[in-house]
Protein backbone atom coordinates (compact mmCIF):
# COMPACT_ATOMS: atom_id res chain seq x y z
CA UNK A 1 0.00 0.00 0.00
CA UNK A 2 2.91 2.33 0.75
CA UNK A 3 4.40 1.65 -2.65
CA UNK A 4 1.06 2.53 -4.22
CA UNK A 5 1.16 5.91 -2.51
CA UNK A 6 4.65 6.64 -3.76
CA UNK A 7 3.57 5.64 -7.23
CA UNK A 8 0.72 8.13 -7.09
CA UNK A 9 3.01 10.92 -5.94
CA UNK A 10 5.37 10.20 -8.78
CA UNK A 11 2.50 9.96 -11.26
CA UNK A 12 3.58 13.08 -13.06
CA UNK A 13 7.03 11.71 -13.67
CA UNK A 14 5.51 8.45 -14.91
CA UNK A 15 3.59 10.29 -17.61
CA UNK A 16 6.82 11.59 -19.02
CA UNK A 17 7.97 7.98 -19.55
CA UNK A 18 5.52 7.41 -22.44
CA UNK A 19 7.25 6.94 -25.79
CA UNK A 20 6.48 9.38 -28.55
CA UNK A 21 7.27 6.82 -31.25
CA UNK A 22 6.26 3.22 -31.92
CA UNK A 23 8.71 0.35 -31.99
CA UNK A 24 6.62 -2.11 -33.99
CA UNK A 25 5.92 -2.58 -37.68
CA UNK A 26 2.59 -2.14 -39.35
CA UNK A 27 0.49 -5.02 -40.61
CA UNK A 28 0.74 -5.89 -44.27
CA UNK A 29 -3.03 -6.26 -44.45
CA UNK A 30 -4.40 -2.78 -44.81
CA UNK A 31 -8.09 -2.20 -44.54
CA UNK A 32 -9.64 1.23 -44.41
CA UNK A 33 -13.18 -0.07 -44.19
CA UNK A 34 -15.04 -3.26 -43.47
CA UNK A 35 -14.92 -5.19 -46.74
CA UNK A 36 -18.23 -5.95 -48.42
CA UNK A 37 -19.53 -9.49 -48.21
CA UNK A 38 -19.29 -11.28 -51.51
CA UNK A 39 -22.68 -11.81 -53.11
CA UNK A 40 -23.18 -15.46 -53.88
CA UNK A 41 -26.22 -16.46 -55.92
CA UNK A 42 -27.38 -19.71 -54.34
CA UNK A 43 -29.84 -20.43 -57.15
CA UNK A 44 -27.79 -20.55 -60.33
CA UNK A 45 -28.55 -23.31 -62.83
CA UNK A 46 -25.57 -25.34 -61.64
CA UNK A 47 -26.38 -24.99 -57.95
CA UNK A 48 -30.08 -25.68 -58.23
CA UNK A 49 -29.58 -28.73 -60.44
CA UNK A 50 -26.67 -30.15 -58.47
CA UNK A 51 -27.00 -33.81 -57.68
CA UNK A 52 -29.82 -34.52 -60.13
CA UNK A 53 -29.49 -38.03 -61.63
CA UNK A 54 -27.17 -39.20 -58.87
CA UNK A 55 -29.56 -42.06 -58.17
CA UNK A 56 -29.89 -43.02 -61.80
CA UNK A 57 -28.91 -46.58 -60.95
CA UNK A 58 -31.44 -47.35 -58.27
CA UNK A 59 -34.25 -45.33 -59.86
CA UNK A 60 -33.46 -46.06 -63.46
CA UNK A 61 -33.28 -49.86 -63.73
CA UNK A 62 -29.48 -50.03 -63.37
CA UNK A 63 -28.87 -49.19 -66.99
CA UNK A 64 -26.42 -46.46 -65.94
CA UNK A 65 -24.18 -46.01 -62.92
CA UNK A 66 -23.56 -42.72 -61.11
CA UNK A 67 -19.90 -43.01 -62.01
CA UNK A 68 -20.88 -42.45 -65.64
CA UNK A 69 -21.98 -38.96 -64.67
CA UNK A 70 -18.53 -37.87 -63.58
CA UNK A 71 -16.84 -35.50 -66.01
CA UNK A 72 -13.12 -35.44 -65.85
CA UNK A 73 -9.91 -37.04 -67.02
CA UNK A 74 -10.51 -40.48 -68.49
CA UNK A 75 -8.19 -42.20 -66.05
CA UNK A 76 -10.03 -40.78 -63.02
CA UNK A 77 -13.69 -41.46 -63.74
CA UNK A 78 -15.01 -43.76 -61.07
CA UNK A 79 -11.54 -44.44 -59.68
CA UNK A 80 -9.87 -43.46 -56.45
CA UNK A 81 -6.31 -44.13 -55.48
CA UNK A 82 -3.16 -42.69 -54.02
CA UNK A 83 -0.70 -40.80 -56.17
CA UNK A 84 1.25 -43.80 -57.41
CA UNK A 85 -1.91 -45.67 -58.38
CA UNK A 86 -3.25 -42.63 -60.20
CA UNK A 87 -0.02 -42.10 -62.10
CA UNK A 88 0.36 -45.72 -63.17
CA UNK A 89 -3.25 -45.75 -64.30
CA UNK A 90 -2.66 -42.56 -66.26
CA UNK A 91 0.38 -44.10 -67.88
CA UNK A 92 -1.56 -47.22 -68.83
CA UNK A 93 -4.56 -45.40 -70.24
CA UNK A 94 -3.19 -42.20 -71.70
CA UNK A 95 0.59 -42.62 -71.71
CA UNK A 96 1.09 -43.20 -75.39
CA UNK A 97 -0.74 -39.99 -76.23
CA UNK A 98 1.28 -37.75 -73.95
CA UNK A 99 3.85 -35.18 -74.93
CA UNK A 100 7.49 -36.05 -74.35
CA UNK A 101 8.19 -33.71 -71.44
CA UNK A 102 5.01 -34.65 -69.61
CA UNK A 103 5.69 -38.33 -70.17
CA UNK A 104 9.24 -37.97 -68.90
CA UNK A 105 8.07 -36.16 -65.78
CA UNK A 106 5.41 -38.80 -65.24
CA UNK A 107 7.94 -41.61 -65.46
CA UNK A 108 10.34 -39.83 -63.12
CA UNK A 109 7.57 -39.31 -60.60
CA UNK A 110 6.43 -42.93 -60.82
CA UNK A 111 9.92 -44.27 -60.20
CA UNK A 112 10.45 -41.82 -57.32
CA UNK A 113 7.16 -42.82 -55.66
CA UNK A 114 7.80 -46.51 -56.21
CA UNK A 115 11.14 -46.27 -54.46
CA UNK A 116 9.74 -44.07 -51.73
CA UNK A 117 6.80 -46.35 -50.91
CA UNK A 118 8.55 -49.68 -51.27
CA UNK A 119 12.03 -49.04 -49.92
CA UNK A 120 12.05 -46.35 -47.26
CA UNK A 121 10.15 -45.69 -44.08
CA UNK A 122 8.15 -47.90 -41.77
CA UNK A 123 5.55 -48.99 -44.32
CA UNK A 124 7.28 -50.76 -47.12
CA UNK B 1 -45.72 -7.33 -32.20
CA UNK B 2 -44.62 -10.64 -30.80
CA UNK B 3 -43.91 -12.64 -33.93
CA UNK B 4 -44.00 -16.03 -32.37
CA UNK B 5 -46.68 -17.40 -34.65
CA UNK B 6 -44.01 -18.02 -37.24
CA UNK B 7 -42.70 -20.97 -35.25
CA UNK B 8 -46.12 -22.16 -34.18
CA UNK B 9 -46.06 -24.86 -36.85
CA UNK B 10 -42.75 -26.26 -35.69
CA UNK B 11 -43.66 -26.68 -32.08
CA UNK B 12 -47.30 -27.51 -32.12
CA UNK B 13 -47.27 -30.47 -34.43
CA UNK B 14 -47.74 -32.93 -31.63
CA UNK B 15 -49.09 -30.71 -28.88
CA UNK B 16 -52.47 -29.18 -29.21
CA UNK B 17 -51.74 -25.72 -27.82
CA UNK B 18 -49.48 -23.07 -29.25
CA UNK B 19 -46.94 -23.46 -26.47
CA UNK B 20 -43.48 -22.16 -27.20
CA UNK B 21 -40.53 -23.13 -25.02
CA UNK B 22 -39.87 -20.56 -22.35
CA UNK B 23 -36.19 -20.22 -23.20
CA UNK B 24 -36.86 -19.35 -26.84
CA UNK B 25 -35.34 -16.09 -27.95
CA UNK B 26 -36.59 -14.60 -31.18
CA UNK B 27 -34.89 -11.70 -32.92
CA UNK B 28 -37.03 -8.57 -32.77
CA UNK B 29 -36.88 -8.04 -36.53
CA UNK B 30 -38.15 -11.49 -37.43
CA UNK B 31 -40.52 -11.46 -40.37
CA UNK B 32 -42.52 -14.33 -41.62
CA UNK B 33 -46.03 -15.25 -42.36
CA UNK B 34 -47.27 -17.83 -39.90
CA UNK B 35 -47.61 -21.09 -41.73
CA UNK B 36 -51.02 -22.47 -40.92
CA UNK B 37 -51.05 -26.17 -41.07
CA UNK B 38 -54.16 -27.64 -42.55
CA UNK B 39 -55.07 -30.54 -40.33
CA UNK B 40 -53.90 -33.82 -41.73
CA UNK B 41 -56.79 -36.03 -42.75
CA UNK B 42 -57.24 -37.89 -39.52
CA UNK B 43 -60.83 -38.97 -39.94
CA UNK B 44 -61.43 -42.26 -41.70
CA UNK B 45 -64.68 -41.34 -43.41
CA UNK B 46 -63.04 -39.47 -46.32
CA UNK B 47 -62.89 -41.50 -49.53
CA UNK B 48 -59.35 -42.57 -50.29
CA UNK B 49 -58.54 -41.76 -53.92
CA UNK B 50 -55.46 -43.92 -54.19
CA UNK B 51 -54.45 -47.06 -52.35
CA UNK B 52 -50.92 -48.44 -52.28
CA UNK B 53 -50.21 -51.10 -54.88
CA UNK B 54 -47.61 -52.90 -52.79
CA UNK B 55 -48.59 -54.95 -49.76
CA UNK B 56 -48.38 -53.13 -46.49
CA UNK B 57 -47.15 -55.09 -43.46
CA UNK B 58 -49.94 -55.91 -41.05
CA UNK B 59 -48.52 -53.96 -38.16
CA UNK B 60 -48.26 -50.71 -40.15
CA UNK B 61 -50.94 -48.43 -41.44
CA UNK B 62 -50.63 -46.35 -44.59
CA UNK B 63 -49.83 -42.65 -44.16
CA UNK B 64 -52.48 -40.36 -45.55
CA UNK B 65 -52.14 -36.95 -47.10
CA UNK B 66 -54.11 -34.52 -49.22
CA UNK B 67 -54.26 -34.72 -52.99
CA UNK B 68 -54.08 -31.24 -54.49
CA UNK B 69 -54.45 -29.80 -57.94
CA UNK B 70 -52.54 -27.10 -59.77
CA UNK B 71 -55.53 -25.98 -61.85
CA UNK B 72 -56.32 -22.78 -60.03
CA UNK B 73 -54.94 -20.86 -57.12
CA UNK B 74 -57.89 -21.39 -54.87
CA UNK B 75 -58.75 -24.97 -55.73
CA UNK B 76 -59.52 -27.13 -52.73
CA UNK B 77 -57.76 -30.44 -52.18
CA UNK B 78 -59.42 -33.19 -54.19
CA UNK B 79 -59.21 -35.85 -51.56
CA UNK B 80 -57.03 -38.15 -49.57
CA UNK B 81 -54.36 -40.56 -50.83
CA UNK B 82 -52.58 -43.43 -49.13
CA UNK B 83 -48.80 -43.59 -49.01
CA UNK B 84 -46.77 -46.66 -48.17
CA UNK B 85 -45.39 -46.46 -44.63
CA UNK B 86 -42.13 -48.22 -45.52
CA UNK B 87 -41.27 -45.36 -47.86
CA UNK B 88 -42.97 -42.36 -46.33
CA UNK B 89 -42.74 -43.03 -42.63
CA UNK B 90 -39.45 -44.74 -41.92
CA UNK B 91 -37.49 -43.90 -38.78
CA UNK B 92 -35.57 -40.74 -39.56
CA UNK B 93 -31.84 -41.50 -39.35
CA UNK B 94 -30.09 -38.17 -39.68
CA UNK B 95 -26.70 -39.83 -39.89
CA UNK B 96 -27.70 -41.72 -43.02
CA UNK B 97 -29.10 -38.52 -44.50
CA UNK B 98 -25.84 -36.74 -43.76
CA UNK B 99 -23.78 -39.58 -45.20
CA UNK B 100 -25.78 -39.60 -48.44
CA UNK B 101 -25.59 -35.83 -48.78
CA UNK B 102 -21.82 -35.83 -48.24
CA UNK B 103 -21.49 -38.67 -50.73
CA UNK B 104 -23.39 -36.70 -53.34
CA UNK B 105 -21.13 -33.72 -52.81
CA UNK B 106 -17.88 -35.62 -52.95
CA UNK B 107 -18.07 -38.63 -55.22
CA UNK B 108 -18.13 -36.48 -58.34
CA UNK B 109 -15.38 -34.22 -57.10
CA UNK B 110 -12.14 -34.12 -59.00
CA UNK B 111 -9.71 -31.56 -57.72
CA UNK B 112 -7.33 -30.27 -60.38
CA UNK B 113 -4.86 -28.65 -58.01
CA UNK B 114 -1.29 -29.48 -58.96
CA UNK B 115 2.02 -27.84 -58.19
CA UNK B 116 5.40 -28.61 -59.64
CA UNK B 117 7.84 -30.58 -57.56
CA UNK B 118 11.53 -29.88 -57.63
CA UNK B 119 11.94 -32.32 -60.50
CA UNK B 120 9.35 -30.58 -62.65
CA UNK B 121 10.40 -26.96 -62.22
CA UNK B 122 12.57 -25.86 -65.12
CA UNK B 123 16.23 -25.63 -64.42
CA UNK B 124 17.97 -26.75 -61.29
CA UNK B 125 20.13 -29.52 -62.69
CA UNK B 126 23.46 -27.99 -61.91
CA UNK B 127 25.02 -27.56 -58.48
CA UNK B 128 24.98 -23.75 -57.95
CA UNK B 129 28.39 -23.49 -56.27
CA UNK B 130 30.97 -25.98 -55.14
CA UNK B 131 30.40 -27.91 -51.97
CA UNK B 132 33.27 -26.53 -49.94
CA UNK B 133 35.16 -23.30 -49.91
CA UNK B 134 32.64 -20.67 -51.00
CA UNK B 135 31.49 -19.89 -47.48
CA UNK B 136 27.81 -20.20 -48.41
CA UNK B 137 25.43 -22.96 -47.36
CA UNK B 138 25.71 -26.14 -49.37
CA UNK B 139 23.08 -26.66 -52.06
CA UNK B 140 22.52 -29.11 -54.83
CA UNK B 141 20.06 -27.33 -57.07
CA UNK B 142 18.40 -23.96 -57.32
CA UNK B 143 14.91 -25.48 -57.44
CA UNK B 144 14.89 -27.34 -54.15
CA UNK B 145 11.92 -26.56 -51.88
CA UNK B 146 13.89 -24.27 -49.58
CA UNK B 147 14.79 -21.96 -52.42
CA UNK B 148 12.62 -19.11 -53.67
CA UNK B 149 11.19 -20.20 -56.99
CA UNK B 150 11.81 -23.84 -56.17
CA UNK B 151 9.38 -26.71 -56.31
CA UNK B 152 6.87 -27.53 -53.60
CA UNK B 153 7.78 -30.57 -51.50
CA UNK B 154 4.34 -31.90 -50.44
CA UNK B 155 1.86 -29.98 -52.52
CA UNK B 156 -1.28 -31.18 -54.24
CA UNK B 157 -0.29 -33.63 -56.93
CA UNK B 158 -2.25 -33.87 -60.08
CA UNK B 159 -5.95 -34.28 -60.58
CA UNK B 160 -7.21 -36.15 -57.51
CA UNK B 161 -10.52 -37.88 -57.41
CA UNK B 162 -12.64 -38.32 -54.30
CA UNK B 163 -14.84 -41.06 -55.70
CA UNK B 164 -16.44 -43.64 -53.46
CA UNK B 165 -19.79 -45.41 -53.37
CA UNK B 166 -22.07 -45.96 -50.46
CA UNK B 167 -23.86 -49.28 -50.32
CA UNK B 168 -26.98 -49.31 -52.49
CA UNK B 169 -29.29 -49.91 -49.59
CA UNK B 170 -27.86 -46.93 -47.70
CA UNK B 171 -28.59 -44.67 -50.64
CA UNK B 172 -32.09 -46.08 -50.95
CA UNK B 173 -32.66 -45.59 -47.24
CA UNK B 174 -31.43 -42.02 -47.57
CA UNK B 175 -34.09 -41.34 -50.19
CA UNK B 176 -36.78 -42.89 -48.02
CA UNK B 177 -35.70 -40.83 -45.00
CA UNK B 178 -35.71 -37.63 -47.03
CA UNK B 179 -39.22 -38.33 -48.28
CA UNK B 180 -40.35 -39.15 -44.76
CA UNK B 181 -38.95 -35.91 -43.39
CA UNK B 182 -40.58 -33.86 -46.11
CA UNK B 183 -43.92 -35.45 -45.35
CA UNK B 184 -43.54 -35.12 -41.61
CA UNK B 185 -42.64 -31.45 -41.85
CA UNK B 186 -45.60 -30.72 -44.11
CA UNK B 187 -43.41 -29.90 -47.08
CA UNK B 188 -44.59 -32.74 -49.32
CA UNK B 189 -47.52 -32.11 -51.68
CA UNK B 190 -49.15 -34.69 -53.90
CA UNK B 191 -50.71 -33.45 -57.12
CA UNK B 192 -52.80 -35.37 -59.62
CA UNK B 193 -51.14 -33.96 -62.73
CA UNK B 194 -48.97 -31.04 -63.78
CA UNK B 195 -51.51 -29.23 -65.98
CA UNK B 196 -51.56 -25.50 -65.36
CA UNK B 197 -53.77 -22.99 -67.14
CA UNK B 198 -51.08 -20.51 -68.22
CA UNK B 199 -47.37 -20.69 -69.02
CA UNK B 200 -46.91 -17.64 -66.84
CA UNK B 201 -44.18 -18.03 -64.20
CA UNK B 202 -45.99 -15.59 -61.91
CA UNK B 203 -48.91 -17.99 -61.67
CA UNK B 204 -46.73 -20.68 -60.15
CA UNK B 205 -45.03 -18.26 -57.79
CA UNK B 206 -48.40 -16.94 -56.70
CA UNK B 207 -49.71 -20.43 -56.17
CA UNK B 208 -46.71 -21.45 -54.10
CA UNK B 209 -46.96 -18.32 -52.01
CA UNK B 210 -50.69 -18.62 -51.48
CA UNK B 211 -50.50 -22.25 -50.46
CA UNK B 212 -47.45 -21.55 -48.27
CA UNK B 213 -45.24 -24.06 -49.96
CA UNK B 214 -42.07 -22.21 -49.01
CA UNK B 215 -39.36 -20.32 -50.87
CA UNK B 216 -38.35 -23.08 -53.25
CA UNK B 217 -40.33 -25.89 -54.82
CA UNK B 218 -39.11 -29.05 -56.52
CA UNK B 219 -41.64 -30.61 -58.88
CA UNK B 220 -41.19 -34.28 -59.78
CA UNK B 221 -43.01 -36.26 -62.46
CA UNK B 222 -42.44 -39.56 -64.20
CA UNK B 223 -41.68 -39.79 -67.89
CA UNK B 224 -39.77 -37.70 -70.40
CA UNK B 225 -42.71 -35.59 -71.59
CA UNK B 226 -43.96 -32.72 -69.50
CA UNK B 227 -46.81 -30.32 -70.34
CA UNK B 228 -45.45 -27.33 -72.23
CA UNK B 229 -47.05 -24.84 -69.83
CA UNK B 230 -45.21 -25.98 -66.77
CA UNK B 231 -41.95 -26.30 -68.68
CA UNK B 232 -42.16 -22.70 -69.84
CA UNK B 233 -43.21 -21.49 -66.43
CA UNK B 234 -40.32 -23.12 -64.59
CA UNK B 235 -37.74 -22.25 -67.24
CA UNK B 236 -37.34 -18.68 -66.13
CA UNK B 237 -37.86 -19.29 -62.41
CA UNK B 238 -34.80 -19.94 -60.31
CA UNK B 239 -36.29 -21.39 -57.17
CA UNK B 240 -39.04 -23.51 -58.71
CA UNK B 241 -37.55 -26.42 -60.63
CA UNK B 242 -38.92 -29.50 -62.33
CA UNK B 243 -37.09 -32.79 -62.68
CA UNK B 244 -38.05 -36.28 -63.87
CA UNK B 245 -38.50 -38.91 -61.19
CA UNK B 246 -35.24 -40.63 -62.17
CA UNK B 247 -33.41 -37.49 -61.10
CA UNK B 248 -34.70 -37.44 -57.55
CA UNK B 249 -31.93 -37.19 -54.96
CA UNK B 250 -31.36 -36.18 -51.38
CA UNK B 251 -29.38 -33.01 -52.11
CA UNK B 252 -32.13 -31.52 -54.28
CA UNK B 253 -34.75 -32.44 -51.72
CA UNK B 254 -32.79 -30.70 -49.00
CA UNK B 255 -32.02 -27.67 -51.16
CA UNK B 256 -35.60 -27.03 -52.20
CA UNK B 257 -37.94 -26.24 -49.38
CA UNK B 258 -40.94 -28.18 -50.58
CA UNK B 259 -41.47 -31.16 -52.85
CA UNK B 260 -44.39 -31.69 -55.21
CA UNK B 261 -44.96 -35.23 -56.48
CA UNK B 262 -47.52 -36.45 -58.97
CA UNK B 263 -49.42 -39.65 -58.35
CA UNK B 264 -47.42 -41.50 -61.00
CA UNK B 265 -44.22 -40.29 -59.40
CA UNK B 266 -45.37 -41.63 -56.03
CA UNK B 267 -46.22 -45.00 -57.60
CA UNK B 268 -42.84 -45.12 -59.39
CA UNK B 269 -40.88 -44.23 -56.27
CA UNK B 270 -42.73 -46.69 -54.09
CA UNK B 271 -42.11 -49.48 -56.58
CA UNK B 272 -38.41 -48.68 -56.97
CA UNK B 273 -37.66 -48.09 -53.31
CA UNK B 274 -39.63 -50.98 -51.88
CA UNK B 275 -37.96 -53.53 -54.11
CA UNK B 276 -34.72 -53.16 -52.19
CA UNK B 277 -36.38 -54.30 -48.97
CA UNK B 278 -37.02 -57.79 -50.26
CA UNK B 279 -34.41 -58.42 -52.91
CA UNK B 280 -31.66 -60.99 -52.98
CA UNK B 281 -28.05 -59.91 -52.80
CA UNK B 282 -26.61 -59.52 -56.28
CA UNK B 283 -24.37 -62.34 -57.48
CA UNK B 284 -23.25 -60.12 -60.36
CA UNK B 285 -23.95 -56.43 -61.00
CA UNK B 286 -27.56 -55.60 -61.61
CA UNK B 287 -26.83 -54.03 -64.97
CA UNK B 288 -26.21 -57.50 -66.40
CA UNK B 289 -29.41 -59.36 -67.27
CA UNK B 290 -31.25 -61.29 -64.60
CA UNK B 291 -33.98 -63.72 -65.54
CA UNK B 292 -36.54 -62.33 -63.10
CA UNK B 293 -35.67 -58.63 -63.29
CA UNK B 294 -37.38 -56.66 -66.05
Amino acid sequence: MASFGTLLKSGVSLLRCVRQFSTGTCSLVRMHAIPKLKQVDRWTEKRSMFGVYDNIGILGDFKAHPKDLITGPAWLRGFRGNELQRLTRKKRMVGDRMMTEDRHNLEKRISFLYRRFNRYGKHR
Amino acid sequence: IYKSLFLLRLFSSFSGESALPSNLRLPPNLIGVPREKRAFPASTDLPVLRRCEADIPAHLAPVQTWLQSLESRHSEPLGVVDLHPDVFSVPVRLDILHAVEVWQRNFKRISYAKVKSRAEVSGGGRKPWKQKGSGRARHGSIRSPIWRGGGVAHGPRGPTSYYYMLPMKVRVQGLKIALTSKLAQDYLHIVDSLEIPTPDPHYLQDLAKHRQWGDSVLIVDVGEEFPQNILQATESLKTINIIPAIGLNVHSMLKHESLVLTLEAVKFLEKKLLWHDTRFTPLYPFKLPYSDLP
